[in-house]
């Protein structure tokens, strides 16, 4: 087939790869400056209770160091994305084990950490609660006592240790139950895991004169980054500097401040740059894991397959600070509805604090959760009714122009085509090819998240493009996507493109690296910024050719006059000498998607923008006897609505997939009394090369209205099905359903031997 | 933190040399478990002696019946060794499930028992085939037979100042075969939640004989399962041989919990792996080419 293309849809290699391949590349952990000090976190060894004393005169008197610096040394000031609930360090008392209450900064990082262990602090323990079902009690302790003071945005809804109540309303369930052949009621329950970047979380903060703040950092979202560090130290944005280095893997786990503001707050206090790094068992103990779900879910259908209501009760595990978890608990009830029609609904759900860990939004947010619950129990249905899990599918997915539960009509809805493919390339007629061996499906949506995008787009006189944008590239080569689209709306050769990105004082604005957007907007402000240049390349070549800029015409990098030619170039070199250069301001944000507002209460996500549609499909075998799952195929099969870089999409599909894995079958951090058993890389057990399956991808080029050359986000999905496509293909092949993630050996051989019993 | 590294050039210089530090100074070779540990727990010692630059002590020496491995034998090395495919299997399979790559490249056979971990995976296999260390220390040299080598939890029967040389063992005289399996999360980088190993022989009238079963990380230190050696001497494979097999080593594990796997699951696994290793060594043996009783 020709494409219409010269740059989309072809595998280049992505622009920043010389620099990684080399080592030369320059990350997070990597940087260093002169005169640079090292920070290290005290933390609290105690769930809940007030800080009585900070005794620092030891940790002060060991060898290397400068500082000890607690909540005392910067202004009392509450942050966070819903409810300001979060502080940098502990002031009055602390809410869960490993809550930083002071830093000690040093010459080195060890001298650091052993005078960390001398800094004696004084608690009076309190009791905590460290389940969401004992959380929503009326007399559960509460996490945080003061929470009415607390800020918040006005769309939540709080009461106790609860940050949200939100609902998703359609039609009359309870009528639309009791008319169902039969209605179905399962709980289900996920796993806290950890986003799994290779990098931990870096950053090297400076003061100059006291007032202006520079940090460099591997965060995801500069701008955020700035905007809550000039909120923290109660200055403006602009006293801010915020640069990206090179990071290594952000997952959503970079997206809040990791270490930004311990780094800042100690090199204020130091007088010196200073520098933290987050050990693995800080990764373990004090990151923003996935929020843990209890998602009880009923479903009534009528005899020959069709959905006639969902009911759901979700708990939001969000930790000790609401963060992100308030959004899942909306967004994870658009994904609990979804991708079916169901005409009556009520969904309610409320994110709720325990004395844990703080969560955040790991890739996906609500995602894996959500999938998990209606996937499974689809099949569960489906069985039950004797209809092919595939076909009680298609008797229910939403296809184009039907309307979203939150009332938004679809488009560009390719979910049968996805379905029907990964059916097909794993095979999906013999679904159980022999004992042991099962085959599992299953299908979701995902948004494209909005938010704001700017770029410059400068031209030198040699022709080398720079695209100048405030996103950072955390690894996924979105940035080289952005760029391909870049280099095909102007004509240009994607070599002679160089990115600079994430410095908030001399890049544009961006909402940053999250939510798959990254291409997609960035892409889409580059396709403005296009629009912008030929403006200008016409007008100069007008005045070249003594024409009117209306004469002009754009031909590949070049204008065109009749048969007269002036390259981009020599517009660029005509610019620079007549009027300060070549360049553009590109500008992108996504148009409302406009939804029923009837439909939800208290909802802080209400809509699934461009939404792109996929399904996995898996085939494996289970070892009765020890529980063993072994992967013999994996199919993914996801709508991209234009494929700009198929290797990249396919880097994203199977980093996915293998993520999805790892939360499918055997990651999770383990709490006991708030305490994490397993604070290291040999007990958390992410999938190594070794179960790392065979993944065969399949792209699906359904174009969305609004993506730069009808792209839709990638970068999410192929983490949100695993967990369900495996846990229906396990109950295929040995007829175990575990309803927890992970699907641990263990579990599967507990619920086998459980059947066996019932069966006796 | 100051760490000193010494790097004696002679086994005595390394014996003189720990002896004179006592407590202060360990040993180390590949560092796998040493390191790992000092970070954890935030103690280093105040002086490692690595044992790297002692001659001598890398080789896999031995052919037939009777080998020795070097303590600084790798797992890679034993991975990798043609004279232990076939009837040997069993010490390959262990050291080529040990970490990752990385992990065997450097990490050691002599490490791996001397640091005892209950877990450790070479430790099985050497049980079955009666291996026994040698031990040079400012004593003198001593043999000592592996089984009671290892005491418990990281407590072994070594000195301080005692390098251990060699780890020695003799195969079955008559034709055997070996297995290993290992159960936990993970094909690769994985801590044992049960390791089995098994050595079995057959004697002319096709009933199982010298039947060596050993078992890891279902208790304080792996152990024999004598009572299911016993109990399968002289017995030909059957269905129900096999099942009794399964319930003798289920009975015989003293698992604990952990954030692992439960003691009950550990258990269960005890019984499931050691009924397979009896059947997989057991179908090996026509496939092995150490037929000398035959001769
Ligand atoms: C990521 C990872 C994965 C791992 N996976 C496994 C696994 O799957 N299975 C498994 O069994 N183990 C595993 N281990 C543990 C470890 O690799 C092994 O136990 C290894 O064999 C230890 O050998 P070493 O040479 O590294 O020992 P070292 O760490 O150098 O030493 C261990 C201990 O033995 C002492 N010592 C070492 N050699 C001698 C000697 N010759 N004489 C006297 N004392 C000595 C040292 O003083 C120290 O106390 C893993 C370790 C890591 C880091």
């Amino acid at each position: 087939m020709n494409s219409p293309f010269r740059i989309i849809g072809k595998s280049f290699p992505r622009l920043d790869a010389r620099g990684k391949v080399s080592g030369k590349a320059i990350y997070g952990t990597d940087f260093a400056m002169q005169g640079m000090l090292h920070g290290k976190l005290v933390h609290s060894p105690i769930a809940s209770g007030e800080i009585i004393s900070v005794d620092t005169s030891r940790a002060m008197a060991m060898p290397g160091v400068y500082e000890v610096v607690t909540a005392k040394d910067i202004p009392a000031q509450r942050y966070g994305s819903f409810v300001k609930d979060m502080e940098v360090f502990a002031s009055g008392r602390v809410n869960f084990i490993g809550q930083p209450v002071a830093a000690v900064v040093a010459r080195t990082a060890e001298e650091a950490e052993a005078a960390a262990k001398a800094v004696k602090v004084e608690y009076r323990e309190q009791a905590a609660v460290f389940t969401t079902e004992d959380a929503v009690k009326a007399d559960a302790p509460l996490v945080h006592p003061d929470w009415q003071e607390y800020k918040a945005v006005p769309t939540v809804k709080r009461q106790g240790n609860i940050t949200n109540q939100a609902r998703l309303v359609l039609g009359d369930v309870d009528k639309a139950l009791k008319e169902s052949y039969r209605v179905f009621t399962h709980r289900f329950v996920t796993n806290v895991v950890h986003p799994g970047y290779t990098e931990p979380r870096a950053a090297i903060a400076h003061w100059a004169d006291g007032s202006q703040l520079h940090v460099w950092s591997n965060t995801q979202l500069p701008f955020e980054a700035q905007a809550t560090l000039a909120e923290i130290f109660k200055i403006t944005p602009s006293q801010v500097r915020v640069n990206v280095t090179v990071i290594g893997g952000g997952f959503g786990g970079k997206l809040r401040l990791g270490v930004e503001h311990y780094a800042a707050a100690a090199a204020l206090k130091a007088g010196r740059p200073v520098k933290f790094v987050s050990s693995c068992e800080e990764e373990m103990t004090s990151a923003l894991p996935r929020q843990p779900l209890t998602i009880d879910l009923t479903t009534g259908v009528t005899k020959d397959g069709k959905i006639l209501a969902k009911a759901a009760s979700i708990l939001v595990d969000t930790g000790a600070t609401s963060g992100s978890g308030v959004g899942v608990a909306s967004s994870v009830m658009l994904m609990l509805a979804g991708p079916y029609k169901i005409p009556n609904l009520r969904l309610e759900s409320r994110s709720v604090y325990t004395n844990k860990t703080p969560t955040g939004s790991f890739r996906a947010p609500a995602g894996p959760q959500g999938n998990f619950a209606v996937e499974s129990q689809m099949d569960i249905i489906a069985d039950a009714l004797g209809i092919d899990p595939l076909e009680f599918r298609l008797r229910n997915i939403v296809r184009e122009g039907d309307l979203a539960p939150n009332g938004q009509k679809l488009e560009s809805v390719s979910l049968e085509e996805c379905l029907l493919k990964a059916a097909d390339a794993i095979g999906w007629k013999d679904r159980r090819p022999e004992p042991g061996r099962g085959k599992g499906i299953a299908c979701a949506w995902w948004t494209t998240t909005s938010g704001s995008s700017g770029v410059y787009v400068k031209v030198g006189p040699d022709g080398q493009v720079f695209l100048n944008t405030g996103c950072a590239e955390i690894g996924t080569a979105a940035l080289t996507g952005a760029a391909q689209v870049l280099a095909e709306a102007l004509g240009i050769e994607l070599g002679s493109i160089q990115i600079v990105s994430g410095d908030t004082a001399s890049t544009p604005f961006d909402f940053g690296a999250q939510g798959s957007r990254t291409a997609f907007a960035v892409g889409n402000a580059c396709i403005d910024a296009v629009g912008k240049l030929h403006q200008r390349m016409k007008e100069i070549a007008a005045k070249q050719f003594s024409a009117k800029a209306e004469e002009i015409e754009i031909d590949g990098g070049a204008a065109k006059f009749g048969d007269k030619l002036l390259p981009l170039k020599e517009i660029a070199a005509i610019a620079q000498t007549s009027q300060g250069g070549l360049i553009a301001h590109g500008t992108f944000i996504a148009p409302p998607t406009l939804h029923d507002k009837e439909r939800t209460e208290n909802m802080v996500i209400t809509a699934i923008n461009s939404p792109s549609f996929h399904a996995h499909a898996v085939d494996l075998s289970v070892d009765a006897e020890t529980g063993e799952v072994k992967i013999h195929d994996y199919v993914v099969v996801q709508d991209v609505g234009r494929a700009i870089n198929p290797t990249y999409i396919e880097g994203q599909i199977e980093g996915g997939v293998v993520q999805g894995i790892g939360q499918a079958l055997s990651e999770e951090i383990v709490y006991e009394n708030g305490i994490v058993r397993n604070a290291g890389l040999t007990d958390y057990k992410m999938p190594t090369a070794m179960d790392a399956p065979n993944i065969r991808s399949f792209i699906v080029e359904s174009p969305s209205k609004v993506g730069p050359y009808g792209a839709k986000g990638v970068g999410e999905p192929p983490v949100i099905h695993p967990p369900a496509t495996i846990a229906n293909a396990i109950a295929s092949a040995v007829s175990a359903r575990v309803q927890t993630l992970p699907i641990t050996a263990e579990k599967i051989v507990r619920t086998l031997t459980e059947v066996s019993e019932t069966a006796k | 933190m100051k760490l000193e590294f010494l790097a004696p050039q002679t086994l005595q210089d390394a014996v003189t040399m720990a002896k004179a530090r006592g407590d202060a100074a360990r040993f180390i070779a590949g560092g796998t478990d040493l390191v790992i540990q000092a970070r954890k727990s935030g103690t280093w010692p105040e002086a490692v002696i690595n044992l790297q630059q002692i001659p001598d002590l890398g080789e896999i020496k031995g052919s037939g019946q009777n080998f020795s491995l070097g303590s600084l034998v790798t797992h890679r090395q034993i991975e990798r060794e043609g004279r232990f495919a076939g009837a040997l299997e069993a010490l390959r399979e262990s050291a080529c499930v040990i970490g990752g790559h990385q992990v065997r490249n450097v990490a050691t056979v002599g490490g791996n028992l001397c640091n005892a971990s209950p877990a450790a995976d070479m430790v099985p296999i050497l049980l079955c085939l009666n291996a026994e260390v040698a031990l040079a220390g400012s004593e003198g040299r001593r043999v000592v037979p592996l089984a009671s080598f290892i005491e418990g939890p990281r407590k072994t029967k070594r000195a301080h100042d005692e390098v251990m040389t060699e780890i020695a063992f003799s195969a079955p005289a008559q034709k055997f075969a070996s297995a290993f399996l290992k159960g936990g999360r993970r094909r690769a980088m994985e801590i044992s939640i049960v390791a089995m190993a098994g050595v079995v022989s057959v004697s002319r009238d096709g009933k199982l004989t010298d039947v060596r079963l050993a078992m890891g990380a279902a208790g304080p230190k792996a152990i024999r399962l004598t009572e299911v050696e016993k109990f399968l001497e002289g017995k030909a494979l059957s269905k129900d041989v096999l099942e009794e097999t399964g319930r003798l080593a289920a009975a015989a594990a003293s698992p604990i919990d952990d954030v692992r796997a439960s003691a009950s699951f550990r258990r269960h696994l005890a019984g499931v792996y050691a009924r397979r290793v009896v059947e997989l060594s057991w179908n090996r043996i026509s496939e092995v080419g150490n037929d000398r009783s035959a001769a």
